[in-house]
């Protein structure tokens, strides 16, 4: 395999601010909550959780948790539970690929995934009369009834495949092929690239001192790293199964 | 026929190994499987041509380069150009969704007059009544763009007042233009030379200005450093998204910025740490300390770090002079790294008091905040894209939404360069809706077409010499050929950028401390920028995640 994208994203950089979700949102016609959704049931393929050092006062410190599907490369969860074949892995990138078309809604996948990356449409997708004008052509919009998360914006690579396919070229330019949340990123905290070339940025970056992946003890290599030089934010890192503390923006 | 136990067997086996090994059954399921996807009240994406427009956003005036998909001529997504000079890509989280905001269920479609429909020749034969009755002022909401030249021209031959609303941005520069009379539009922060920013509770990292410009700038000069090139101290009771992110946080107690910055010159000037001599803050160093909840040396610390780290400025949230105090203190005024004069010319008047009680009439630009109140008894003309809820018993007449209307975007207030951009009417807008410039057209045909003023200053610009246009590769307008060329270039969303100027000769002199709590016309007139409907996207922020919360009042 010469390709495996993955992300590393630097959380001392990571603002909180939310454009990557609502640029990943908007790339992959993920649709506008529907009245009764909470944090618990919206569709939120990548989510910035604010989380703190459990401190009050003068003391407390915050930080934001950028979290997006991790693309496991061993013995994927989602992969092993699924009884539709509707997720895997695909061998030419690494991406973990989720298809709508062949998911029947079991959940099994949700139950499984141990970084809570999986959502399920509760509802049907809905977006305010005539705004459908204003959604992706690329995109397939979901319907009802199956689970969704990260795929690592394939109408992106699609496009750059093609770009490369018309230009004689069997390998896609890397420039044509940045993620949403990545390209949406103000401070460049999220970062991504090929995680098996040498001379990818992210290369050098996934192997630093201060990177760590969530859950690593698992063993499911995931594909997406993490960088900070705080010792209670790495300190997260192997916490068990509950999601990392919310906190409310004050 | 007789049909044996055998042959039934045989023949139920065979029909299932049958079907088995038939595509029918697969191939329904996976019809059934596409067919479920294609449900008619799912919606699908329009197709057609899919092209790439540059453009400059117009959410807010922090004049953002933008990058528009567009797809069967209706802009289907938004993201940073990173050749951008000033923003380097970066966006807002608004602007990845601001496509949507034209299909917002409270997007305005029709004139309403005190809250019932009304036309369009109703509205305009009342301003034409009223302006042959008394003087009318035109409200502003981002001054030096051409429709403001129509405002001023039209308020000059009628006879009325141009008055403009100052952005939370733009107010924390007003005690600078007060002291020094520069006008404020003419005032910027060059933040691409300090070393240490000292935020008394300003959004720096949330939005503030041109979202963008200085979270680059920390990003490549803080972010994650223990000692950092660039040290951002952030000075607010709670623990923002800025403050969560500073080098430093120091929380002081709610409003008692303007103590502290009263106890930091008191630091300054008692401790000759700086050379300059200025008025002495009544407010003791003690009583500082008791009214912040900080300690005396913590107050001496913070004055010590913003001297040994120089060029040192100081932001406020708002236009409280007793913190821009400091900045004269620390000789950040008129100076490398601190606030610079970015304009040697006296632009046209910017009169930023409120609009006299006689007045007839008051025209609102859909520029101006939501909340905002005439305080007049005059009848009020107000456009606006969306309604942002609460009655109205004026005049609300529907204006283009994002994208619908053809504009320029001239020096965002926080910047300490001249920058000037085009913003084009990519997307088709109602055929209900007109913008302030096109109705007030109506009423004077004799006043300048936006057109002709957008070409005027493109041939300014063209004819200064200065600058480079920044398009999809930086060009020195002295290479451009032509002002047509130039106008071309800035029509394709490139974005002009004047010289580097010197700070400015300008000075800013303290005869006493200020004690006043803020200025007259920032709170009379002023409001921080949040937009009338948020974007249907803007959800995952607020309700499907607790990243941030809705501003009270709003709806998306």
């Amino acid at each position: 395999m010469s390709v495996r994208y993955g992300f590393v994203i630097d959380l001392d950089r990571c603002t909180g601010c939310g454009a990557c979700m609502v640029a990943c949102a908007a790339e992959n016609n993920v649709p506008p909550a529907s009245p009764r959704a909470t944090p618990r049931t919206g569709l939120t393929p990548m989510l910035v959780r604010t989380v703190s050092n459990g401190m009050e006062g003068a003391a407390r410190r915050e930080a934001f948790i950028p979290i997006a599907c991790m693309h496991c490369g061993n013995e994927t969860p989602c992969v092993a539970v699924c009884p539709q074949q509707a997720v895997e892995v695909d061998k030419a990138t690494g991406i973990v690929v989720q298809m709508p078309q062949r998911c029947l809604g079991c959940r099994y996948c949700m139950t499984a995934c141990p970084y809570h990356a999986r959502y399920f449409n509760w509802w049907d997708p809905a977006w305010p009369a005539g705004m459908e004008k204003s959604l992706n052509p690329g995109v397939a919009v979901r319907m009802r009834g199956v689970v969704e998360k990260c795929n690592m914006c394939p109408a992106r690579l699609h496009s750059a495949q093609e770009k490369a396919a018309a230009a004689g070229r069997k390998e896609i330019d890397p420039a044509d092929y940045i993620p949403a949340c990545a390209e949406a990123c103000p401070t460049g905290a999220i970062r991504f690239g090929n995680l098996a070339d040498k001379n990818d940025p992210v290369f050098s970056a996934a192997h630093s001192p201060d990177t760590f992946r969530f859950l690593a003890r698992l063993g499911t290599e995931p594909k997406v790293y993490y960088q900070s030089q705080q010792a209670w934010v790495k300190a997260l890192a192997e916490r068990d199964s509950d999601p990392p503390t919310e906190a409310q923006h004050g | 026929m007789k049909v044996s136990r055998r042959e039934l067997l045989i023949g139920g086996a065979g029909a299932l190994a049958g079907l088995v090994l038939t595509p029918v059954p697969w191939k329904l399921l996976d019809d059934v499987s596409i067919w479920t996807q294609n449900f008619p009240w799912i919606p699908q994406p329009a197709h057609g041509p899919v092209e790439t427009k540059y453009s400059a956003c117009t959410l807010c005036e922090g004049g953002c380069g933008i990058r528009v998909r567009m797809a069967a001529k209706c802009p289907v997504g938004v993201a940073g150009v990173s050749g951008h000079p000033l923003t380097k890509g970066a966006l807002c989280p608004l602007a990845f969704a601001a496509h949507q905001l034209n299909w917002h269920p409270r997007r305005l479609r029709e004139v309403r007059h005190a809250g019932r429909a009304a036309s369009w020749a109703e509205a305009q034969a009342a301003l034409a009544k009223a302006c042959g009755e008394g003087p009318i002022a035109i409200v502003d909401g981002r001054p030096g763009r051409a429709v403001s030249s129509v405002f001023e021209a039209f308020t000059q031959k009628h006879g009325g007042s141009y008055q403009v609303v100052l952005s939370a941005e733009s107010q924390a520069l007003t005690p600078y233009a007060d002291w020094s009379g520069v006008p404020v539009t003419s005032l910027g922060y060059d933040l691409e030379n300090a070393r240490t920013i000292v935020s008394f509770g300003a959004p720096v990292l949330d939005g503030w200005g041109t979202p963008g410009r200085f979270t680059r700038l920390w990003s490549e000069r803080a972010a994650g450093a223990a000692d950092p090139q660039l040290r951002l101290i952030q000075i607010e009771p709670s623990l923002s998204r800025t403050a969560a992110r500073a080098w430093r946080w120091i929380p002081v107690r709610e409003g008692s910025e303007a103590e502290l910055a009263a106890g930091v010159g008191r630091v300054l000037l008692e401790e000759h740490m700086v050379t300059l001599q200025g008025p002495m803050p009544r407010l003791p160093l003690a009583e500082a300390a008791a009214r912040t909840g900080l300690s005396t040396e913590a107050i001496r610390g913070l004055a010590q770090i913003m001297v040994q780290n120089r060029p040192a400025v100081v932001i406020a949230a708002d236009g409280n002079p007793e913190i821009a105090a400091l900045n004269v203190l620390l000789g950040a005024v008129a100076a490398s790294g601190g606030i610079v004069r970015k304009k040697e010319d006296i632009p046209s008047q910017i009169a930023a008091t409120p609009a006299p009680g006689s007045l007839r009439a008051a025209l609102v630009d859909s520029t101006v905040p939501w909340e905002f109140d005439a305080q007049t008894d005059a009848e009020v003309f107000r456009f606006a894209a969306w309604d942002g809820g609460g009655d109205s018993q004026g005049w609300l007449l529907p204006a283009p939404g994002f994208l619908e209307e053809l504009t320029d975007v001239p020096t965002p207030p926080t910047s300490a360069r001249e920058t000037y951009a085009v913003a084009l009417n990519l997307a088709a807008p109602p055929t209900e809706v007109q913008s302030a410039a096109q109705f007030l057209l109506k009423v004077d045909p004799t006043l300048p077409a936006l057109e002709k003023v957008i070409h005027g200053r493109c041939e300014e610009i063209f004819h200064a010499r200065k600058g480079a246009v920044y398009g999809e590769h930086p060009v020195a307008v002295t290479k451009i050929d032509t002002a047509q060329h130039l106008e071309e270039q800035l029509r394709k969303g490139a974005v002009w950028m004047g010289d580097p100027l010197s700070p400015g000769k300008f000075r800013c002199e303290l005869k006493e401390w200020p004690m006043e709590k803020g200025v007259a016309h920032a709170t009379s007139w002023g409001a921080a920028w949040v937009p009338p409907v948020f974007p249907a996207l803007a959800t995952k922020l607020y309700q499907e995640s607790n990243l941030r919360e809705l501003p009270a009042g709003r709806q998306a």
